[in-house]
This record gives C-alpha cells, structure tokens and sequence, in this order.
C-alpha cells in the first residue's frame, strides 16, 4: 500500500476567509499603543505569549523585546489591505515578521493569548 | 506563630474533596491559616463568563501565596487552560517538581530523589499557534534568554541552599539548535555562579530511556516547558504514581502550589483518588512559609499511615476514602503531637 497517495486522498479542502493579522515587531520601548489602521483594530498584544494588553498584567513579568500584536479586521478586507497596513504600519514600527489570520469554513484557525 | 492567609482553588473533579482533606490536615498541623477559597475553571466560565475571574487573580496578587487543586481542560478545540493562564498571568516562571520515593509504595527501585525544575512560561506553551494553509498547522516554540537564564539560576540557587550536589539541563540541542541551543547557553551561563555544583547536560530522549534504567543518577533537571511536563509525569511513574507527585509554581514575589495530577473526572465525587500529592505540595507550601514544624509533623503522620497501611487509598492497595486517610492521618499528627 502506497500510504502517501492514501493520506493525499484523505485531504479536505477548506475555504479560508481573511479575517486578520498577527503581526510581530520588535520594540524597547515597553507595550505597545495602536491607533486604528485602515480596517484593522488591534485586539491583544501578547509578550512571550502572555497577554499584555488588554487586562492585568503582573509587575513582575518578564517581557522581552518582542510583541506579538493581533489585528482583527473590522470589515471584509483582501490581501491588499494587509499590503497597505504594512507600509503605514512599517514608518513607525520595526516588525519582524506578519501572520495572516484565516478562518476554514468559519472555524478560526488561529489561537487565542493566555 | 504567625499568621498566613493563603488563597484555596478548590478547582474542578476530584479536586475540591481532595482540597477538603488536605485542609483539614494541615489546620490540624497547628499552623494557623486563613483560607480564602477562590475559584477557577469551567464552572466560573458558566457563571462569570471567565475561566480566570478576577476576584480570584486579586486574591492571589494579594496573598502572594495559593494551595490549588486540580482543573479540567478539554482537549483540542475549546478553552485555554485556566492553570496556564494562572502561571502566566503571575509569571510563575519555576515549576519545581520533586520525585522522591515514598516508603510502602511498590517499585523497583531503593533510591530516587530527583528534583525536577520545569520553565512554566514558554517553549511551545506559549499558545502561538496557527493553520498557516488549510492543511498545515504551525506552532512558534518560543525560549527567550532571560526566560532560560532565570530557570537555570533559580535551579541553582535552589540547589545550593538545599545541599543538593548536580544540577542537568535537558535539552534537544542537536536537533533544534536555535531554541533549545539558546537553552542551554542560558543554562551554561547561569552556571557560572555556582563553581560548587556538578552541571552537565542529557539530551531528552536519552535522559528518558536513563530514567527508566537507573534513575538514581539524577539530582536536579533544569528543563524547557515541554520536555518537563513529560518528564515529571515519568518521574511520576516512578516513584509510585500521580497521587503522590507535589509540585510549586513559583515567582520572584508569589508562588501556587499544585499536584502534578489533573482533575481525575472520572473518580468526581467518589472519595476515592489519593489526596497525597496535594497533601505533599500543601507540606512543601509550609516550608516556603518557613513552618517546618507543622511541615515535618504531616510528613512523619502521612508516612506512618502509609506504612501501617490500613488507612490507604485504592491506588496503593487500599480501600479508605480520601477523606478517611486524611483523617487518619490527622489522628497519627495527635499520637505523634502527644509523644
Ligand atoms: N494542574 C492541573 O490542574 C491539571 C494537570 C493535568 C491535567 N489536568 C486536567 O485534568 C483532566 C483529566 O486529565 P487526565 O485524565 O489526563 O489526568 P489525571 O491526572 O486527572 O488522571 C489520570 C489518571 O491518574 C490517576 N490519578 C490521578 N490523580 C490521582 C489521585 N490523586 N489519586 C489516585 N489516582 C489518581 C487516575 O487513575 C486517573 O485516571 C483534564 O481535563 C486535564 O486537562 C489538570
């Protein structure tokens, strides 16, 4: 039996709908404040994957240098818009690397922060 | 005597009847404890649409200190883990989890006494995780420096002032040289400081298969978040099974402490499971609370019942219920008390 062709055959073909991005940037200059850009509304920033913002936040985290700030789009965006967001994005923040967020037949495909 | 006020989760399953019988334990050690019960899990998430209320968060900011039973989480899809959330939100960096061999208890081995110190912020639980394509999933295994150099200088410190000899890191370096590599430089560095102790490293697969043989090697394990949650379950196994593994989730200003076991389910409500291993995190609470005395006068009581071997649980061959060990227990503290 040839298992590979099996499990190729097994595939399930979903429909992905952009929803948002998580972008990752580097900064020593503490939590993050965001205006709103265009369509998209930040909803957390997490530091080493602990929510930093919104919520309580330990004076005695450890945060490093890195964010992760998720931006969830506050209407029907397209691939375009994230292009946008970048380049305006990009003049006041050093990002090191973005994450498209998509839904798979309306299931998020993308984790919540602690 | 002083006294300590000290936050109680009950938590969810098997837990509050076990939380009831340590409690009743440890106020009859003569400590003097204010409770303040607390909750969290998926009963809170019904009534306060929160995993993690904040009620419960400002207790513990407060008292800086927390006995907790287990909680459930569901597999797969659904909700985030309250337990994780509760060490990240207090940044509960040092997850020191002993396995020592309790005498009575079948095994074939005369010696284990390994203290395992677990990183219980990053690795792979730091919940970055996406479907980057419809059939791909990805998640980011963070390890930051600072978040290794403290584990390991923790490790250390601990270490030194319990006059324990070696101090491992476990790692997975030569496969994945960025993040566990960073690990283990972190761990190399922090090491430095302590000329005294014995340090080397063990590559995860390896230190499994060296466990099983001849565990009575180790000491201390300094270990990323994943590689330590398995192996103290192991270590678990080991020294006689989840009701007797304790553990401490601990900060620089707060620390909860919790069994290794999860909330048994199954068992809910039957006053069967064996409350030792929160019994045992409850001892280890007292002596971070520096009350050696009540911790010393539980540990002797709880050994003699286990030895005497009439008043145990189902999981070491017994037939008492959780409640009747505990106070059989109790009963032991007075005889021991009165000598
Ligand atoms: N710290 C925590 O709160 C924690 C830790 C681990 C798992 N969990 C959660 O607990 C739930 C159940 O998980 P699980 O079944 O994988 O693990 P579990 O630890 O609850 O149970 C595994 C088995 O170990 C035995 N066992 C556990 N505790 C025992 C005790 N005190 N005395 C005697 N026997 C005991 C039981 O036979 C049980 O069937 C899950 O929702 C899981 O997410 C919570």
């Amino acid at each position: 039996m040839n298992f590979t062709a099996e499990a190729i055959k097994t595939k399930k073909k979903k429909t992905a709908k952009l929803v948002g991005i998580d972008v990752y940037i580097i900064t020593e200059e503490g939590i993050p404040q965001f205006k709103e850009f265009g369509p998209f509304k930040c909803e957390f920033i997490s530091n080493r994957g602990t929510k930093v913002w919104p919520g309580y936040v330990s004076p005695d985290l450890l945060m490093v240098n890195w964010y992760r700030c998720r931006f969830m789009a506050t209407k029907d965006i397209q691939d375009a818009d994230v292009t946008t967001f970048l380049e305006q994005f990009g003049q006041k923040w050093w990002w090191s690397a973005v994450q498209k967020l998509w839904t798979y037949d309306g299931e998020a495909g993308y984790s919540k922060a602690y | 005597m002083a006294q300590h006020t000290v936050t109680m989760i009950p938590g969810e399953g098997t837990g509050p009847e076990i939380c009831e019988a340590v409690r009743m334990v440890i106020d009859a050690s003569g400590v003097d404890i204010r409770w303040e019960y607390e909750e969290i899990g998926l009963d809170c998430l019904d009534q306060h649409g929160t995993l993690l209320p904040d009620k419960t968060i400002q207790s513990i900011a407060k008292n800086k200190v927390a006995l907790k039973g287990p909680t459930t989480t569901p597999v797969g899809t659904g909700h985030k883990s309250a337990n994780v959330t509760l060490r990240k939100v207090f940044d509960l960096y040092a997850n020191v989890r002993p396995a020592k061999l309790i005498p009575v208890v079948k095994r074939p081995w005369d010696h284990i006494d390994i203290l395992n110190f677990r990183e219980n912020t990053e690795d792979s639980y730091a919940a970055i995780e996406h479907m980057v394509s419809d059939e791909v999933a990805q998640c980011l295994k963070v390890i930051t420096w600072p978040g290794s150099y403290r584990i390991a200088d923790f490790a250390f410190q601990w270490a030194q002032t319990h006059g324990r000899k070696k101090v491992y890191c476990v790692h997975k370096a030569n496969i994945m040289k960025m993040t566990d590599g960073l690990f283990m430089d972190a761990f190399k560095e922090a090491a430095k400081k302590y000329p005294d102790i014995e340090t080397g490293d063990v590559i995860v697969d390896n230190c499994c298969m060296q466990l099983v043989r001849n565990p009575a090697q180790f000491d201390c394990l300094v270990l990323p978040n994943l590689y330590g949650d398995i192996i103290t379950d192991l270590c678990a196994g080991l020294v006689g099974g989840l009701g007797f593994a304790p553990g401490a989730n601990v900060g620089d200003n707060c620390a909860i402490f919790e069994a290794v076991h999860g909330s048994a389910p199954k068992y809910a409500g039957l006053k069967k499971v064996n409350p030792s291993a929160v019994l045992i995190s409850g001892i280890m609470m007292l002596r971070w609370l520096k009350e050696e005395q009540a911790a010393n006068l539980i540990e002797k009581s709880m050994f003699a019942v286990l030895d005497e071997k009439k008043h145990v649980t189902y999981d070491v061959g017994g037939t008492a219920k959780t409640d009747e060990y505990a106070q059989a227990i109790v009963d032991k503290m007075g005889v021991m008390a009165g000598k």
